[in-house]
């Protein structure tokens, strides 16, 4: 009995050696192609060789399924695919502070020039950026930089003032409402931009907010979401992976309409998203790239490309039925949306009680 | 804040239909948990379980067009792992502990490894949405057809708990298996194969949580994310003790705690969301607040320790007890 479990121990022990091999075996080397394995970094080099090109890491907090990181995967994959950088990826990196510095202080010890902490890690970046002069770091969400950390702005909420006034002309019923993971001043601005954007079209809208909590839990998300829907909501936006996507579940098949998040959220619920808020980290990474390669990085500065630098958009939905859009509200929206653009209108920017 | 808007005649039965959705997942998984605990071993694998029988079941909906097969393949890939956790905590006899909690890491990491390999994440993968099943009167009432219209799957779990709950109460192979699970050494005493019956445990077990995942996935959500389970094994492993390992407890103390998480959306959505003056975190710890105080108090009132007495103790043939 003692040797069969033995060698059954044994043929466990080699399985799960090869389970291992197979997965770290697998990562792909292609700049274009996905795959590879999740937890490890999985080295992507573009086909030429290193020169002139930064070498640069990003840093997700989630999944590359998930739309946040989903977004930052794509710009930095596509400076990739230009040349313009070497990339390293590392997704689902722990999300305590202690060890994003750990993941970040690699990074650096490993020659990476541009490290970009796709997330609001301030501290860690900080920190790392003093230990490891050399290397120059970003973290999203503005804060404090220094001598070679920088900060990306998110300017999620003008696209959502737009969303907001295009929900203050569909509504019917006059409620709106928005779900958010947790009251972080990327979210709580988007939800007030949504409100003051409909309040503009439609004076009488009552807004209803709710925070899950959670920016993975589907299931949570699409319950807050139902929850605003009983409470007569017909028009939604959200921010968040989970709750977004919780949000274009619940909205399925209704009267209800929604603005995706961060990515094009459409053809979750063509019938329903009226569009979607489109964060382009593209023009971030590469002017964060150049200013690396020219030696122009330091001091860190606060990076921000808003509607009028296409660094965020409204992307809307051609399957939404134009006909539930009036005249009138579209072409008040493009007239904002030019003011924007050109400088002449500041949509109004509150982050939080 | 008008609280007739949450828990008013009319809100409340929306409330209960959410709930009632909210809790079926954890439900059905919380069941499980208690069968294999009540055979003696103390199964921590089960949010591993859970988020497999819901990786398993999307994957097979997707790729094959039919709910029918990936409900089947969600309990199928439940009870393997059941199996794994069966190997492991009673042929090898390894810390039962241990071994739960491995099972869930190894679950998180290749579902989430899959996923993302499998799609690319690029669109999310969505499946088609269950139909639901008018029920004959009480579903044309105008806000209670919110509770009773659910889908197939809903009732098919309810059945298949209750009808778990029977089996484990009721009925002598029942009575076997609880035998084991308080004193396996009598058991074992009159002929009865520990082993065997606390593997059978645990493959119903695993195929209970796997069917909570599919509950979720295909029944309910019609999509998947990596960790879409999140954490409700934990609470369905903190239910059976809360409902002192029996099962009309356990089901009545799930959709407490549905109600309950249904119930922080509403009042939040009704007081004002981020212009309220209740910081919106604590409407998040309501439901295992709720839960809290309610196992605090069953458990002051209780006269009896309800905890199988062999739980967690790995059988070894002739070694006294």
């Amino acid at each position: 009995m003692r040797r069969d479990l033995r060698a059954v121990a044994l043929g466990l022990a080699v399985a799960a050696c090869a389970l291992i091999a197979y997965g770290c075996g697998n990562s792909d080397n292609g700049g274009g192609g996905g795959g590879g394995s999740t937890t490890a970094a999985n080295t992507a080099a573009a086909s030429s060789s290193g020169g002139g090109k930064v070498k640069t890491a990003i840093v997700l907090p989630c999944p590359r399924s998930d739309p946040w990181c989903a977004q930052g995967f794509a710009a930095a994959q596509q400076l990739a695919s230009e040349g313009v950088i070497q990339l390293k990826v590392v997704d689902g990196a722990p999300q305590d502070n202690a060890g994003v510095a750990q993941v970040l202080g690699q990074l650096a010890q490993g020659g990476q020039q541009l490290i970009l902490a796709h997330s609001t890690w301030q501290d860690p970046a900080l920190e790392t950026g003093k230990k490891f002069p050399k290397a120059d770091l970003a973290f999203a969400g503005t804060g404090t930089t220094s001598e070679n950390v920088a900060t990306y702005d998110e300017p999620i909420y003008e696209p959502a003032y737009l969303a907001g006034m295009i929900a203050g002309g569909i509504t019917k019923s006059n409620v709106i409402g928005g779900t958010a993971g947790q009251d972080v001043p990327l979210c709580h601005a988007e939800l007030v931009a949504f409100e003051k954007g409909a309040k503009r079209t439609n004076p009488k809208i009552k807004m209803l907010s709710t925070y899950i909590g959670d920016w993975n839990d589907v299931a949570k998300g699409k319950s807050a979401a139902t929850a605003q829907m009983d409470q007569k909501a017909d028009v939604l936006i959200s921010c968040g992976g989970a709750p977004a996507n919780g949000m274009a579940q619940a909205i399925k098949g209704t009267k209800v309409s929604g603005f995706g998040y961060v990515g094009d959220m459409s053809a979750q619920a063509p019938e329903n998203m009226a569009g979607s808020i489109i964060y382009n980290l593209y023009p971030y990474f590469k002017a964060m790239a150049t200013d690396v390669k020219d030696g122009k990085y330091s001091p860190g500065k606060t990076y921000k490309f808003g509607l009028a630098d296409d660094g965020v958009s409204l992307k809307q939905n051609p399957q939404f039925s134009a006909a539930k859009i009036p005249e009138s509200i579209s072409s008040e929206v493009e007239k904002v949306q030019q003011q924007i653009k050109d400088g002449s209108f500041k949509v109004p920017y509150v982050a939080g009680s | 804040m008008d609280w007739n808007e949450v828990i008013g005649p009319a809100a409340a039965v929306t409330l209960a239909g959410a709930g009632l959705q909210s809790a079926m997942p954890i439900a059905v998984a919380a069941v499980g948990e208690c069968v294999a605990e009540r055979s003696g071993v103390l199964n921590l694998g089960l949010e591993g379980m859970m988020l497999s029988g819901a990786f398993t079941s999307f994957l097979a909906t997707y790729h094959t067009g039919s709910p029918v097969v990936g409900v089947l393949a969600g309990i199928g890939v439940g009870i393997l792992l059941g199996a794994v956790m069966a190997f492991l905590s009673v042929t090898l006899k390894t810390e039962q502990i241990i071994n739960g909690i491995a099972i869930v890491l190894f679950a998180q990491g290749i579902t989430a490894f899959l996923f993302d390999d499998l799609f690319k994440g690029s669109q999310r993968p969505t499946i088609e949405r269950l139909p639901d099943i008018k029920i004959p009167v009480l579903g044309s009432i105008d806000r209670v057809d919110s509770i009773v219209n659910q889908n197939w799957l809903f009732w098919i779990s309810l059945a298949i708990s209750i009808g778990v709950w029977l089996m484990l109460e009721r009925t002598r192979f029942g009575l076997t298996i609880r035998a084991v699970g308080e004193s396996p050494q009598a058991a074992d005493s009159v002929a009865v194969d520990v082993a065997r019956i606390r593997w059978f445990a645990l493959l119903v077990c695993g195929a209970m949580a796997g069917l909570g995942g599919a509950v979720l996935v295909v029944g309910q959500l019609n999509l998947f994310d990596t960790n879409v389970t999140a954490g409700r094994g934990w609470i369905a492993i903190a239910l059976v003790i809360f409902g002192r390992w029996k099962p009309p407890i356990i089901l009545a103390g799930a959709f407490l705690f549905g109600f309950a998480d249904a119930l922080q959306f509403r009042v939040q959505a009704v007081s004002g969301g981020i212009n309220s003056s209740v910081p919106y975190e604590f409407f998040q710890a309501l439901p295992y607040l709720v839960t809290l105080i309610v196992m605090v108090t069953a458990t002051i009132w209780a006269r009896r320790d309800a905890q199988p007495a062999a739980l967690g103790i790995p059988f070894r043939k002739g070694v006294g007890s």
